[in-house]
């Protein structure tokens, strides 16, 4: 339940408010304060828009070309609030983005995301997963595998992301406990064929890492038992059957550098 | 800096009203770069950075009713979005407060203010971030832990090691000292900051 402030209390949270640093009961509590008091609250009213100078700080950044271009075909087929009647504030559904490819779970997942998870779940899948296993259908194993990469990348493990026409996902490499490609969304396959992942050195020559196939939920656990050292990219490719060198074409692929 | 002048704004956020799409690509134009700026130093991701800033603009196309150009600036509401999407991003599955909240609330926090736009239109980048420069670090530290990494004043003062009053404090004089800073030529509002009990100066 939330309490409700008195001018006092708004006005010591004054700053953290204009900063956005105040969770989300306290914030709505200024809010409604100060859309309800008759009193100026000069102070705090004279911090709103300070937050400003932090982002007009920063040097500008060079959009992509292409972001323009997607962003006004997003906003030509998304209708704005009151052509849909006005939505109530609260109840009003998210953009209708056009991020240019398939958005899952995975997504809201990011090399600095989550860092005070533990690193104690990528194991107990991982040892769960065996090789070339995946894991099906279950959500409890889905939030498992989430929970792997978000723990092992905030525990400060490396991960690097993979994307492509298949899916999205990161390999992970846990010290210790070895690396695993973990991915979300995972493209169907005809049943003749498998996806193979490959690491690739600096010269491009691939070596087969292991195979692997879309489960029920679309989501797989790929431990690879190989040390990341040497090696600059990694590729997953589909393939008939289990190969050392790659014929099929690329469908998912990453780097094995920082983003 | 060549900011455009507040007027411009206003009708820019009037043809977006009335749903003229290129309105929007000029604000685009305008703020696309400071957005992605902003974005990038939150995920220090820059494809999820473009993802977001395209997000923001979607959601300033769909909720711009929401928007009154006489109480707030529409750059800042926009860069407040945009800061929010991204912090809710970084935050994954612990959001500090729905993003639709986040933006109601943005509407507030893009308040109109004289100082800070006068300040921002009249300065460039390196000054502004001269400007911060000059705070003591534990004051810059604390607006920048949370405006950029989007933790509240309580998860300050944990990062930090230091009390709640204190953590709470240092935002409030960093604010402070950062408008006393800007108005060496710029008018500005004659409020003395309250004094922050458990904050150093």
């Amino acid at each position: 339940m939330r309490e409700r402030l008195d001018h006092a209390a708004v006005d010591e949270l004054g700053a953290a408010f204009a900063l956005g640093a105040l969770d989300a009961d306290e914030a709505r509590a200024v809010a409604e304060h100060l859309a309800t008091c008759p009193e100026p609250h000069a102070e705090l009213r004279s911090l709103l828009g300070a937050q400003d100078v932090l982002p007009m700080s920063l040097d500008p950044g060079t959009p992509s070309p292409r972001l323009r271009d997607r962003l006004m075909a997003t906003v030509g087929r998304t209708r704005q609030e009151h052509e849909r009647g006005g939505a109530p504030v609260g109840q009003q559904p998210e953009p209708e983005g056009d991020r240019g490819g398939r958005r899952g779970w995975f997504d809201w997942l990011s090399p600095q995301v989550a860092r005070p998870l533990a690193v104690a779940a990528l194991v107990a899948v991982l040892a769960v997963a065996g090789w070339n296993v995946v894991l099906q259908g279950q959500l409890a194993e889905r939030d498992r595998a989430l929970h792997a990469v978000a723990s092992a990348i905030s525990g400060g493990q490396t991960a690097f992301r993979v994307e492509g026409s298949a899916g999205r996902g990161y390999v992970v490499d846990t010290p210790g406990s070895g690396a695993a490609l973990v991915i979300a969304d995972l493209a169907a396959l005809p049943a003749n064929r498998i996806y193979e992942l490959w690491l690739l050195d600096a010269a491009g020559t691939p070596v087969a890492v292991g195979t692997f196939a879309p489960g029920s939920d679309a989501v797989a656990v790929v431990p690879v038992d190989r040390d990341l050292a040497g090696y600059a990219t990694f590729a997953v490719t589909v393939e008939p059957s289990r190969l050392d060198a790659p014929t099929g074409t690329i469908v998912m692929q990453g780097h094995l550098s920082a983003s | 800096m060549t900011d455009p002048q507040p007027n411009d704004d206003t009708l820019l956020a009037q043809r977006i009203r009335s749903g003229d799409r290129d309105a929007l690509g000029e604000l685009y134009d305008r703020y696309a770069s400071v957005a992605l700026a902003t974005a990038i130093r939150v995920v220090a991701d820059r494809e999820q950075a473009e993802d977001l800033v395209h997000d923001a603009f979607v959601a300033v196309w769909q909720k711009i009713d929401r928007f009154d150009p006489m109480r707030g600036s529409l750059r800042a509401w926009l860069l407040t979005i945009v800061r929010n999407r991204s912090i809710d991003r970084l935050r994954g599955a612990h959001p500090s407060m729905a993003i639709d909240d986040a933006d109601d609330q943005a509407l507030i926090r893009s308040s109109a203010n004289p100082t800070w736009e006068a300040a921002i239109a009249r300065r460039s980048a390196a000054e502004l971030r001269g400007a911060i420069d000059t705070l003591p670090p534990e004051q810059r530290q604390a607006i920048e832990l949370a405006y950029f990494a989007g933790n509240t004043y309580r998860e300050i003062a944990v990062i930090t090691n230091v009390p709640l009053g204190t953590a709470n404090g240092r935002l409030r004089l960093a604010l402070a000292k950062l408008r006393e800073s800007l108005q060496w030529t710029d008018a500005a509002p004659a409020v003395e900051p309250a004094s922050a009990p458990g904050a150093e100066r």
